[in-house]
């Protein structure tokens, strides 16, 4: 008779569905979409040597490079964003949309390679000890 | 349109009767799908059937990327699907070959050989998202019953959490586009 | 009151015919899909659900049958359906309906029809599942039919009448109970009910014989089906009934009287799993057994009181 308690137990305690379109939380640490900030990256194309599936494409220009990412071809594994050392990735914490054309979601980004930091030319801290040893 | 036809309309969007195949799937997705007709999301609210013929079904939903051995099979059921028919590629996989791209046992994305109405990505997708991709199948046939196209984004409108103004599904930016990168940004 | 061909084409027509025999069987599906539904802790299909999937089932395309067994195939649903509407209509809902003798018999020949149509039409299609799922409803129609019949005719023959409307109108007595639960035991089978939904592969709807139907024959196949739950519980209906005379409160209680059959039965198909073939046969010959006993004893005791 176990059964029947059952159904009625769920018959009084109502149904836990979510009413369409409601969508429930997802949890913490969920792995969505890939984003990109191109004020912190430094163009060493870590991510597209670590990811999985080919979905981040890395070119380089002519002072610039250009980073694309397709969120199709994405496994959402979160290696690129494991691998930046300047956290410049960082993932979406839903579901990726829905779409109906292939390559829907592609983004891409262009930008101009950052100046390499010179030395200072004067720099006042070194100098060399009198007769000392090195 | 008369009334019959806005009635025949109206209760394509209402009863997509669902046939699930797989395509040399991992079977995390096959999974969710059948985890969309649990309790907690009942696909069954919309209408929605897990038929067991081919026959009886509106919307084809195919999981994994398409192996050689699942071509014939995929594409002969495809032919048994009686239209008006729609196809939801479940998952990553079935998109754009996901992880095995290149690899020598798979015959190409699904859209090789069917063509697909709608995406699910995701690994796997979860299955509200499998939920509103087969509601937006069922909103692209009625669509087609009532001659409309292209597919107005009415589902992401409904469904109110992801989609805003710029919606993913009805706008395809350009990827090589050289511009500064904010503008550039597709909000899902 | 005999049965004229004005009273029979409206009881065949209107009610308790297509008219209102049509959305009754929509009502009763969606009834079962829900309670089904809340019982397992969801919400279930909104209520115009079973209208809707008939009115996309109209627009669906065919596959293109050729020769005979095609014509075959486009002939069962449509005979399926006329044979349950027509059951429906003989049901003796109204107080004063009227009747002819011999009516039950032919409540039962129709309600048998839906099954054999199925049947046929699984070995018509020409598809090894129709035919496997053929092959499982005759052998569950034989098991069940046998408890079912003798019930309702041992009820009948104790009465010495073969007539509905008598039958709906006699005092209660312990027989008509037996006849009604014996009725009640072979309804989840008859209408492809958990636990003994066998010959459905593993839909609701069936999918066995089923598997080479598509559109407007599979609407069909809906339809007789609804009607089908819609005559079964109402020849429930009429024979748990008490007899009342206002034509109103006779609806009313056969409305509320099928509605409860319907109930139970969705009751016993979320509480249950699918059986294989061997136990539901065995276990509808062991019915069977103890009705023909009970049963025939009870006539017997019957015809030696009157």
């Amino acid at each position: 008779m176990n059964i029947l308690a059952m159904l009625w137990n769920n018959l009084r305690g109502g149904s836990r569905t979510m009413l369409f379109p409601e969508r429930p939380k997802v949890t913490k640490g969920f792995r969505g979409l890939v984003r990109f900030d191109p004020a912190l990256c430094t163009g060493c194309a870590i991510c597209k040597m670590r990811c999985t599936a080919r979905a981040i494409d890395f070119k380089s220009g002519k002072g610039t490079f250009t980073w694309s990412y397709d969120p199709g071809q994405c496994t959402f594994c979160g290696r690129c964003v494991d691998g930046c050392k300047s956290h410049a990735l960082s993932q979406d914490a839903e579901c990726p949309p829905v779409y109906v054309t292939i390559g829907a979601l592609k983004t891409a980004y262009t930008v101009a390679r950052k100046p390499a930091p010179k030395p200072a030319s004067a720099s006042p801290a070194v100098k060399p000890a009198p007769g000392g040893t090195a | 349109m008369n009334l019959w036809n806005k009635l025949m309309c109206y209760s394509r969007r209402r009863s997509p009767w669902l046939f699930h195949m797989n395509g040399g799937s991992c079977n995390g997705c096959d999974i969710e799908l059948i985890a969309s007709l649990t309790p907690r999301y009942d696909a069954e609210q919309l209408g929605v059937r897990l038929e067991g013929s081919p026959r009886h079904a509106d919307i084809l939903c195919v999981t994994g990327p398409i192996t050689h051995n699942a071509v014939n099979a995929i594409k002969t059921v495809y032919g048994q699907v009686c239209g008006p028919k729609a196809v939801v590629a479940i998952g990553s996989c079935p998109a754009t070959t996901n992880v095995f791209i290149d690899s020598r046992t798979l015959d190409g994305p699904l859209n090789k050989h069917l063509p697909v109405d709608v995406f699910v990505p995701g690994c796997p997708p979860r299955p509200d998202a499998i939920i509103l991709g087969v509601a937006k199948a069922a909103e692209i046939l009625a669509n087609r019953a009532a001659n409309k196209i292209p597919v107005e984004p009415v589902v992401m409108a409904l469904a109110g959490s992801e989609c805003g103004e710029a919606c993913a599904c009805a706008a395809t930016p350009d990827a090589d586009k050289v511009a500064v990168p904010a503008a550039n940004e597709v909000k899902p | 009151m005999n049965l004229n061909l004005t009273t029979a084409l409206a009881r065949f027509l209107i009610f308790p015919g297509l008219l209102f025999a049509v959305p009754a069987a929509w009502f009763l599906l969606w009834v079962e899909r829900k309670a089904v539904a809340l019982m397992q802790g969801r919400i279930g299909p909104p209520f115009m659900q079973p209208f809707f999937d008939f009115v996309k089932l109209l627009g669906k395309d065919t596959p293109p049958r050729v020769g005979a067994a095609g014509m075959l195939m486009k002939l069962w649903p449509l005979i399926a359906v006329s044979a349950a509407a027509g059951a429906v209509g003989l049901l003796p809902v109204l107080p004063s309906s009227g009747g002819f003798e011999g009516d039950l018999i032919l409540l039962l020949a129709l309600l048998e029809l839906p099954s054999m149509c199925i049947i046929a039409a699984g070995f018509s299609s020409r598809s090894i599942f129709g035919e496997i799922g053929s092959a499982r409803e005759a052998v569950l129609s034989v098991a069940y039919n046998v408890v079912f019949l003798l019930a309702i005719v041992s009820i009948a023959a104790s009465q010495h009448t073969f007539r509905l409307e008598a039958l709906a109108q006699l005092p209660a007595s312990p027989l008509r109970w037996l006849g009604v639960l014996a009725i009640l035991v072979c309804l989840p089978a008859k209408l492809h009910l958990n636990p003994f939904s066998l010959p459905n592969a593993e839909q609701e709807i069936y999918s066995g014989p089923m598997t080479e139907y598509a559109g407007p024959e599979l609407a069909m196949w809906e339809l007789s089906h609804g009607l089908e739950w819609v005559a079964a519980t109402g020849l429930v209906a009429t024979l748990a009934a008490p007899h009342v005379g206002l034509v109103w409160l006779a609806v009313l209680l056969f409305l509320a009287l099928s509605f409860a059959v319907v109930l139970l039965l969705s009751v016993v198909a979320a509480a249950t799993a699918r059986l294989a073939i061997d136990t539901t046969v065995r276990f509808y010959w062991q019915v069977t057994l103890i009705f023909a006993v009970l049963a025939v004893s009870s006539a017997l005791f019957m015809r030696l009181l009157s």
